[in-house]
This record gives structure tokens, sequence and C-alpha cells, in this order.
């Protein structure tokens, strides 16, 4: 039987990519504790040289906590973490082959953008010559090139944040730690700041480990995403694999709008087919089963809904509580009398639809294979 | 229109209660005196007269080169002072700036006697140096010249110079100083390329109110300076006494206001970098 709800932290979880990575860092049972509080329970990690990891979680869930013990500005309780092999912990700060992007990008205002990003080399000794190839190098890179003389106080938000990061790209950097960095930047900003950090990320090759609180952004940006709740790791993996593939209710949930349907079991399975009982029917489902038959939860996607024919096996018929046309797509928010929460369905517009009517009946079916099952407890063992 | 009256009402006060007396006072400097009574006609004979007197100008000029010397030496004094504070826990600055502002509340005049007791022939100074046998006798040496004057004004001035210094280097944030570690930097450069130039700015402009506090001062010369400890704000002041010339005083008081000024309005542009703009 497989056991699809304990934490994937192996290796299989890039198995879409086709590409084997090797690790850079290794963590291992790494734990933070404040006192009596702990911030990070024993967790393992590898990130992969090349790739673009996420950490996500709401906050308080240690993912902050988490890059500064890799950074070095937080002393873990107990674990590891090894680099290429070597055990890192005792290595001072300035002495890692990483540079932070930090939240508020904490650029040094007395220094304009060059003075900014020469830093890493001017206290590296490197000769002036070579700092300024290096400057104009980057900064061509972020296309800061024409504002170098600018002080920190004259950019914009996004121009703040391109010199914070040619600041630490110049020093050529093995990995680079990116806490909430467009958590500053308005929406239309941090859309284009989103794809230029991928852009870079893919261009330099330059292994990027990014925090964020925000599961859309973690989504659109990253390789791969290791899922952080109360300093334990939910799951690590590709973003389509979190998305329609969680592990566990708390993942399921935290990823885009997810239905909700609960308490269910699994009354027949055979491999990845499993019929179950459920509040508001008895479903066909084809997916990963977990190792436990009772106290599970199926989540279907608000776009694996569709209005129903006859000849789909999973049928609920719900009362229309509100129908939104956003566009491209209409939102139609259902309810049913065995379900405590509102079920959204997202379905394509189309200009001779006509929406169903507020108040009345519908009945709406999913494909066994666009659902999951996973257990409803949050564990990250 | 409540805004603008209150508005009024506050410039009114300002210039009630400040302004007014200040201009009743220095417009005596455009005036003269004969036979010891005030004669209120506009002249800028006072002017002339200092200008002309080549033992005004030295006392002036003595005074600026004392002032600057205690700035100076109390730029160092404060930032190392300022810097210790900074570096120690949350409880311990608390502490210690309490402990650095005591002294702002206590009389001045108490202050300066205090300096005088420890300077004395049978102050705490000489007692202690007779005591490790540095010296046979007391050493009068220490009171009734210009240097008890600068020692003085050292002690008594050096809050003023290490809370400004204090403060720019409590807005330095910490992620800053994080960033600096982060990129390469060793405790020395971390402190001369990041918290020197943040933090200069605001020392400096503690060391100019310090110059401009120390030019103007006339209690710690006349109490400590004795006849070597002559400075320009004794000039000043026994001009409303001894001398009985008002306006002369006056008249002196306008070049120490615009010196005053003059290094008040550097001080704000120091204080206000280019960077911040």
């Amino acid at each position: 039987m497989p056991s699809q709800d304990t934490v994937r932290t192996d290796s299989d979880a890039l198995s879409g990519t086709g590409q084997a990575r090797a690790p850079l860092l290794q963590i291992r049972s790494l734990e933070v504790r404040f006192g009596s509080e702990t911030a990070l329970q024993p967790i393992d990690l590898d990130v992969l040289d090349g790739e673009f990891l996420t950490i996500v979680g709401p906050s308080g869930s240690g993912k902050t906590t988490l890059l500064r013990v890799i950074a070095g500005f937080q002393v873990p309780s107990a674990g590891r973490i090894e680099f290429e092999g070597h055990d890192i912990l005792n290595t001072p700060i300035n002495a890692r082959p990483f540079n932070t992007v930090f939240q508020d990008y904490a650029l040094f205002p007395h220094m304009t953008v060059r003075g900014n990003v020469s830093f890493g080399l001017k206290v590296r000794g490197v000769k002036r010559n070579q700092i300024e190839e290096d400057v104009d190098r980057v900064l061509e890179i972020v296309g800061l090139l024409q504002l170098g003389n600018r002080y920190p106080a004259q950019l914009s938000g996004g121009q703040q944040q391109r010199t914070a990061l040619a600041r630490a790209m110049i020093c050529q950097p093995r990995l680079i730690l990116l806490d909430e960095p467009l958590a500053a930047l308005d929406a239309t900003m941090r859309q284009q700041m989103q794809s230029f950090l991928k852009s870079v990320q893919r261009k330099s090759g330059i292994t990027f480990l990014f925090v964020t609180h925000d599961q859309s952004e973690a989504i659109t940006m990253s390789d791969r995403i290791c899922v952080l709740n109360t300093g334990a790791i939910m799951q690590i993996g590709e973003p389509r694999q979190l998305y329609y593939r969680p592990a566990n209710r708390f993942v399921a949930s935290f990823f885009g709008d997810s239905n909700l349907i609960e308490p269910c079991r699994v009354t027949e399975h055979a491999g990845r087919f499993a019929r179950i009982s459920t509040p508001v029917g008895q479903f066909e489902v084809q997916c990963d089963i977990p190792d436990r038959t009772q106290g599970l939860v199926l989540t279907v996607r608000p776009e694996a809904f569709v209005a129903a024919g006859d000849d789909h096996s999973n049928i609920i018929d719900f009362e229309v509580v509100a129908v939104n046309f956003v566009g491209s797509e209409t939102v139609t928010r259902l309810r049913h009398a065995s379900l405590p929460d509102i079920i959204t369905m997202k379905s394509k517009s189309a200009s001779g639809a006509r929406p169903p009517a507020v108040g009345s009946q519908i009945r709406v079916g999913f494909d066994k294979d666009q659902c999951s099952l996973v257990p409803a407890a949050e564990h990250g063992s | 229109m409540r805004g603008s009256v209150a508005g009024l009402a506050l410039w009114a006060v300002a210039v009630l209660l400040i302004l007014g007396p200040l201009a009743s006072f220095l417009v005596y400097g455009f005036f003269s005196v004969e036979a010891n009574d005030i004669v209120y006609e506009l002249t800028l004979a006072n002017f002339a007269d200092i200008a002309a007197n080549s033992s005004y100008l030295t006392t002036f000029f003595r005074t600026l080169r004392l002032a600057f010397e205690v700035a100076a030496t109390n730029l160092v004094l404060g930032y190392a002072v300022a810097y210790f504070i900074w570096l120690r826990s949350r409880l311990w600055q608390s502490i210690l700036i309490v402990g650095l502002a005591i002294p702002l509340l206590m009389s001045y005049i108490i202050k300066i006697y205090a300096m005088r007791g420890i300077l004395g022939t049978n102050g705490l100074l000489n007692r202690a140096l007779i005591m490790l046998g540095v010296t046979d006798e007391p050493l009068t040496v220490l009171l009734f010249n210009l240097t008890a004057v600068r020692t003085t004004l050292v002690v008594v001035l050096l809050p003023f110079m290490v809370l400004p210094i204090f403060v720019a280097l409590e807005r330095i944030s910490d992620t800053i100083l994080s960033a600096a570690k982060d990129l390469g930097a060793r405790e020395s450069h971390i402190f001369f390329r990041v918290v020197l130039p943040l933090s200069l700015p605001g020392a400096l402009v503690g060391a100019m109110f310090t110059f401009v506090l120390a030019t103007g001062d006339f209690l710690a010369p006349e109490l400590v300076g004795g006849i070597q400890g002559f400075t320009y704000g004794r000039l000043v002041f026994s001009q409303f006494g001894l001398a009985y010339n008002w306006p002369l005083g006056a008249a002196m008081s306008i070049i120490l206001m615009i010196v005053a000024l003059v290094v008040i309005s550097v001080a704000l542009r120091v204080g206000n970098p280019r960077y911040l703009k």
C-alpha cells in the first residue's frame, strides 16, 4: 500500500523534471527552540544545486527562522547543515558562500547603487578595475546600469529590490536567500519582479532559496516548494504536485481555492482506485490513497467541478448561493445541507452561456481522477 | 480657519516671548554710551570699536579656538562613550543613558563648582596624584587657567555630545548591519564603511552644538578660569557688569550670535546629508 500521507522529502519529488540535481545543502534534523517554544521542529531538507526552491507557509510557520539559520544569523538548537558535504554551522556568516536579499532590502543609505553593489567585493579586497567591471555586468543584468549613481532614497521599491539582488549576486554566491523580498511591493510591481527574479535565477544558474507567505507566488516561481506549518514540513514537491497531489489537509487548503469535503472513509480500494463514502454521497476516486480508511478529506479543485450530465460517476446536488462573472471565468458559490463550508466552482465563461439563477438547484460532477484524498490530521512526521 | 488662528497665536507667543525680548536687547548694540548714560541713537560705533581693539579680537579668537578644542575633544570622547553604550544590551543602554542624562538636570553652577573641587589645590585630583606619588606638593596648574576651562567644558558638555551620537547609532537598522555581515564584511569593515559614515552626521551636529555652547559660556571661565582663562563670554559679561557698557556688550553678543547661527546652519546641512534627499 503506498503511504502517500507521509511527507515526501526524497528525490522522487523531482521525477517530473527528469533532471537529477546534486544537493547543494543537506539539512538534517535541524531544530530551533526559543526557550520552551519550538520555532522549527526537527526537519530534513535538501536544497538542490541550481534550483529555485520556495519555503512557503503562514506567519509563524518557521520559514524565516529556517532562512536565518542557513544564512548564519540564528544558531540552531540541534541538527546539521551540510554544504556540499561539509558541515557549515560553525562557519561564520561572512565566510558562508551565501548571500541574502532582505525583506526591507537593507540597502546602505549612504552609498549609491554602485556603492551598494560593490560593497561585497570591496570588503574582499578585490581590485578596483575588477570591481568596476563586475558592477557593470551585474547592473546590466538587473537593468540598473543607468541609475548607478542614485542613492537608495531616490529609487522606487522595484529598483531598490533590483539593487539588493545585484548586491547579493555580485559576490557570486552558490546560494541566494530571499526573505519575502516582494512583500513591500504593490501588486503590479510584484508580478513584474516575480518573472524578473525567475529569469535572473534561470540565467545565472544560482540556487535561489525564496521565502514567502504567498502561495500563488510560490506556485508561479518555484521549481520546488517546501510547505512549512507550525515549524514542521508539510510537504516538499513541485508546484503541480502540491496543487494536484497534496499530502495532507493543510497543503490541500493552502494552495489555491480548495473544496474540502469531510469526513470521508474508504469503503473499498484497489491500488490508486477507491470507493469512498462522504457526507454528500458515495464517490469513486482515482488518486493517491492514504494508508488509512478513516478520517480522510476529499479535496476537489474549483476548476474540477463541471455542470454534470448523468454520465458522471461522481455527482452532487447543490443550491446556488452566488454567481460571479470575473471575465474569463465564472465563479459559482454552492451550498450543500451536509457541508459547513460553501463550495466553489470555477468554469470558463462563454458568451452564450446562461449562468444558473441564485437559489436554484444545480447538479455538479467531477471526474474520479480530478480530486485527491488526504488525511485530516496535519502531521509532518 | 481655526488652524490659521491657532498658527497665528503660536507665532504671537514666539514673537512675544522669544524674538521680542531678544530683539529689544540686541538693538542696544546699535546705541552708544556717554557718561554712563545710554544714548538712544542708532550707530555702528560699537562694531568699529570692537574691530579696532586688538585685545577684544585676541580674546574672541582665543575663545573660538578653545571652543573648537572642546568640541573636537568631545567628538572623540563622546563617540567612544556613545559607541560603548550602543554595544551594550537594552537594559544597560537605558541605565547608562539615564546616568548620562542626570547631570543635565543638575544646576550648571553646581557642576562647575564640583569641577573646581576636583581640580583645586586640595581637590580630588591633587590628592590622588599625591597619594600615587606622582607629585609631592599639590599642583596649582590644574585650576585657574585656560586648561581648567577646557577640561571643565569638556566634562560638562560631554552629555550633549554623547546623546546625539547615540541617537544616530540607534537609527542604524539591524538588518543593515546583518546585510554588511552577510556580504562578507569583518567587524572593522562594518565600523568604518557602515557604522561610522552613518553616524558621523549626527556626531558632527553634536560637535557643532558643543562648539556653540562653549563659545558663549561665561560661567565656567569665570569660576575656574582665573585671570588666564579670560574668554569672550566673560568679556561680554563684564560689559554688563563692571564696565557698565550695555551697548558694547550687546554688540559683542550680536557677533557671538552670528557665529552661532553660522555654525548651526552648517550643522543643519551636515546633519541632513545628500543621500537622504
